[in-house]
């Protein structure tokens, strides 16, 4: 497929939108947004009923240019003729309401009959509440073959394939040249692993700059922490299952020596020194300001440094490896999905008009009009228009692509990773303190969501 | 009962000529349930407003969610709330931030009886105390955010005077993040207990003042002694107003100036129920834990009212 699909956290992830949501806004929805749904109340059984198909998505926020590029496929897609039982329409949500709508729409069986979810456990959450249908019975295999197993794996649950991919979103670290060869270091090799890392950041901070530039007041870097440094001891995804299904305690090196890596660079400050006065976007403007050598982020958002900064000043790298196990060389990549809704009355429709943003022409046309790249083997290196982009190409050869966010229940980060990871900040944070903490969120989230720890039990990694 | 006039209330009350032998009767059957036909409007009103809400809530809390959107009925919610040392963390927040209200109340007390003296400029310092008042929440939060900030205002201005010393990461830090957002409530709240007292004060005999200052009490006996008693309906309904802020009002300055971190140091039960009724979907686990805050507030609610028949009774008639 593609040398270039991308994992991802999205910028504004699930969490960041949901705690926006509030009560007045899930009432504000059940009326603004179900006017803007399906009046279809689908009688079961029935798949292919005519009428409007009305597709809820999203992506606007962090592949700008997402709305156009939908409007026109849309219209295309219906003046083509393509299904004589109705036309699609396509309606934008706003991050915020994003799940609450839905959930609201999918309570009363009215709703969309096309609805994106970002991936992983958190389109997942949604199988798990009845919400979704399964995409096998109405997608052909030929067009589910297309996509990358690390991709599809995602959204594969209980021998059935959930989501399609959509667009893909990878993570990466952006990083300084021009800083990188006033403190003497190569700025065309950055550093790949963890000795070369601690390195690179202990010469930045000799030169003056801050090393690394990041946020934490928003308990969102905990997520991305983990995921760059917390599977490199896994051999695969069972491995990060494991904990969750029950299998295994969350300990031991293989599972919380991250947290050692974390708090060497805390303790030989390679952060900035207000992390935690800092929300997630200040962390990465101290690199967009010049403060800091590195800052994490999305690939977009690295291709906005770069134009903003210069190409010769904005290079890309991957997240160094410090671990032994299969995963320890990633791919930092993830999948947005659309799904089929379990209510829906039209979901061969559905379908049919999924399987159509797949073709290549259509594809070419989303990364055109906003850099998003579809998970599709028939997705080209030469479509590319960045030299980011070309470049996350380059180092995604021979990697597989991983988010570990996108395996684990969210209440675990935010119950367990990020206390465990702010208080390495802490005066006296340690890492044992950190790991009480993290088996601690994962017993909590077993006690109070027993149906999600019967779900992760069924939950079988597609090989 | 009877009236001065010798007739009985419901003689007087009559609102009809005495005119057949059924009429008595029909008087007697519309006169007993005439209250409550007139409440009624209003009772329906509170029926749907609040009691059906409240037991909706007890409803979905006895409820446990299973997979593919089944449910099963039990007090699961409940034991797995209280053993969730979040929600003991959180709790224990609220009751820190209980402290602000002894504070408050005190400090509202003395601006009150500053302005009521008709100082020069008193309408312009109402104004300024009562100004933090109006400002939304958010505002002040983000505003606090960037003053308690590492590199902020305040540091800068600790910097610059020499006290670098005691310079700090306000939010940052675990141990003082929720004063933090103590002092905000404080400043924000402070304004709206002045008015409340000035009001009060408005409407006392200005006599009583006089009386004392001819005999030649001082500011602070005259507040002790004639301000203070005439507020005490006031402050009592001031604290216990407050109180409730306190359990069920705080959300807003904790979600936009701390998230509840750093390590879950500022987390309220108010975060709690968002959380999991927003981020986890556990909307019978939320309602769990407002069950709980609402047995809070009642219980704080019951207190008051012990309290208040209590200095009835010392009153006396």
């Amino acid at each position: 497929m593609n040398e270039l699909s991308h994992p991802a956290t999205s910028p504004l992830s699930r969490r960041t939108a949901l705690k926006l949501g509030s009560v007045p806004l899930l009432a504000l929805m059940a009326q603004g947004g179900l006017s803007a749904c399906s009046s279809s109340s689908a009688p079961a059984g029935d798949q292919n009923a005519a009428g409007e198909l009305v597709v809820w998505y999203w992506g606007e926020q962090e592949a700008p240019g997402m709305k156009s590029f939908m409007d026109k496929t849309v219209a295309s897609y219906n003046s083509a003729g393509i299904d004589p039982k109705g036309s699609v329409r396509q309606v934008l949500q706003e991050s915020d309401t994003l799940y609450t709508a839905f959930r609201t729409a999918a309570k009363a069986k009215q709703g969309p009959d096309v609805q994106f979810f970002w991936g992983g456990t958190q389109a997942l959450e949604d199988v798990w509440m009845g919400n979704v249908a399964p995409l096998d019975e109405y997608i052909p295999a030929s067009v589910l073959d297309k996509i990358p197993v690390d991709s599809r794996r995602e959204t594969y649950w209980n021998g059935k394939q959930w989501g399609l991919p959509f667009y893909e979103i990878n993570t990466a670290f952006a990083y300084n040249k021009k800083m990188f060869a006033k403190a003497g270091l190569d700025p065309e090799k950055p550093p790949t692993t963890w000795d070369e890392f601690v390195s690179a950041l202990t010469a930045l901070k000799k030169s003056g700059v801050i090393p690394f530039g990041a946020g934490f007041k928003d308990a969102y870097l905990g997520g991305w922490l983990i995921s760059y440094f917390g599977a490199q001891q896994f051999d695969g995804v069972d491995d990060a299952l494991a904990p969750f299904r029950g299998d295994v305690q969350y300990t031991g090196d293989k599972y919380t020596g991250w947290l050692d890596r974390v708090k060497e660079l805390i303790d030989k400050g390679l952060f900035n020194d207000d992390v935690l006065s800092l929300d997630l976007y200040q962390g990465q403007q101290l690199f967009q300001s010049g403060r800091a050598a590195i800052t994490n982020s999305v690939q977009p958002q690295i291709v906005s440094f770069q134009r903003a900064m210069g190409e010769d000043t904005v290079g890309v790298m991957l997240s160094p490896s410090w671990g032994s196990g299969k995963l320890a060389k990633f791919f930092p990549g993830a999948c947005q999905v659309l799904t089929l809704t379990s209510f829906s009355a039209k979901r061969k429709r559905g379908a049919t008009f999924l399987e159509y943003l797949h073709k290549d022409d259509v594809m070419r046309a989303m990364y055109d009009a906003s850099g998003a790249m579809a998970p599709d083997a028939n997705f080209q290196a030469s479509w590319l228009n960045s030299s980011i982009d070309t470049r996350m190409g380059e180092l995604r050869k021979g990697l597989p692509s991983f988010w570990f966010q996108y395996y684990y229940p969210f209440p675990f980060e935010r119950d367990g990773v990020t206390p465990a990871v702010q208080q390495l900040f802490q005066p006296h944070g340690s890492v044992a303190e950190g790991q009480k903490m993290m088996v601690a969120a994962i017993k909590k989230w077993q006690r109070e969501q027993k149906a999600q720890v019967d779900a992760y039990k069924k939950w079988e990694v597609l090989a | 009962m009877r009236t001065r006039s010798g007739k009985s209330s419901r003689d007087v009350s009559r609102p009809y000529p005495r005119t057949g032998r059924r009429r008595p009767r029909a008087r007697s059957l519309l006169g007993r349930s005439a209250p409550y036909l007139f409440i009624a409007p209003t009772g329906i009103v509170i029926a749907i407003v609040f009691g059906y809400p409240m037991v909706s809530v007890v409803w979905d809390s006895l409820h446990v969610p299973a997979l593919m959107g089944e449910t099963s009925f039990g007090i699961d919610n409940y034991t797995s709330v209280l053993a969730d040392p979040l929600f003991r963390s959180a709790l224990l927040n609220n009751l820190r931030l209980f402290t602000v209200v002894p504070v408050m109340t005190a400090l509202a007390v003395v601006f009150a009886a500053v302005l009521y003296e008709k100082i020069v400029g008193s309408r312009f310092y109402r104004f300024v105390v009562f100004l933090p008042y109006v400002i939304a929440v958010p505002v002040v939060g983000i505003v606090f955010s960037y003053v308690w900030q590492k590199n902020g205002l305040l540091n800068q201005g600790l910097n610059e005077a020499g006290l670098s010393g005691i310079t700090h990461d306000w939010l940052g830090d675990g141990r003082t993040a929720i004063w933090a957002v103590w002092f905000v409530i404080l400043w924000q709240q402070l304004g709206f207990g002045v008015v409340l007292f000035l009001a009060r004060l408005g409407s006392l005999d200005v006599g009583l003042i006089e009386a004392a200052q001819l005999d030649r009490a001082g500011w602070w006996r005259r507040l002790w002694h004639v301000v203070l008693p005439h507020l005490a309906g006031t402050i009592e309904f001031f604290v216990t107003l407050s109180l409730i802020n306190m359990l069920s009002w705080v959300f807003n300055y904790v979600y936009v100036m701390t998230g509840g971190g750093p390590v879950r140091s500022t987390y309220v039960l108010e975060l709690v129920i968002f959380n999991s009724a927003f981020q986890d979907n556990q909307m019978n686990l939320a309602a769990a834990v407002s069950v709980v805050v609402l047995l809070v507030a009642a219980v704080i609610l019951t207190v008051q009212a012990a309290l208040r028949r209590r200095v009835e009774r010392m009153e006396g008639p």
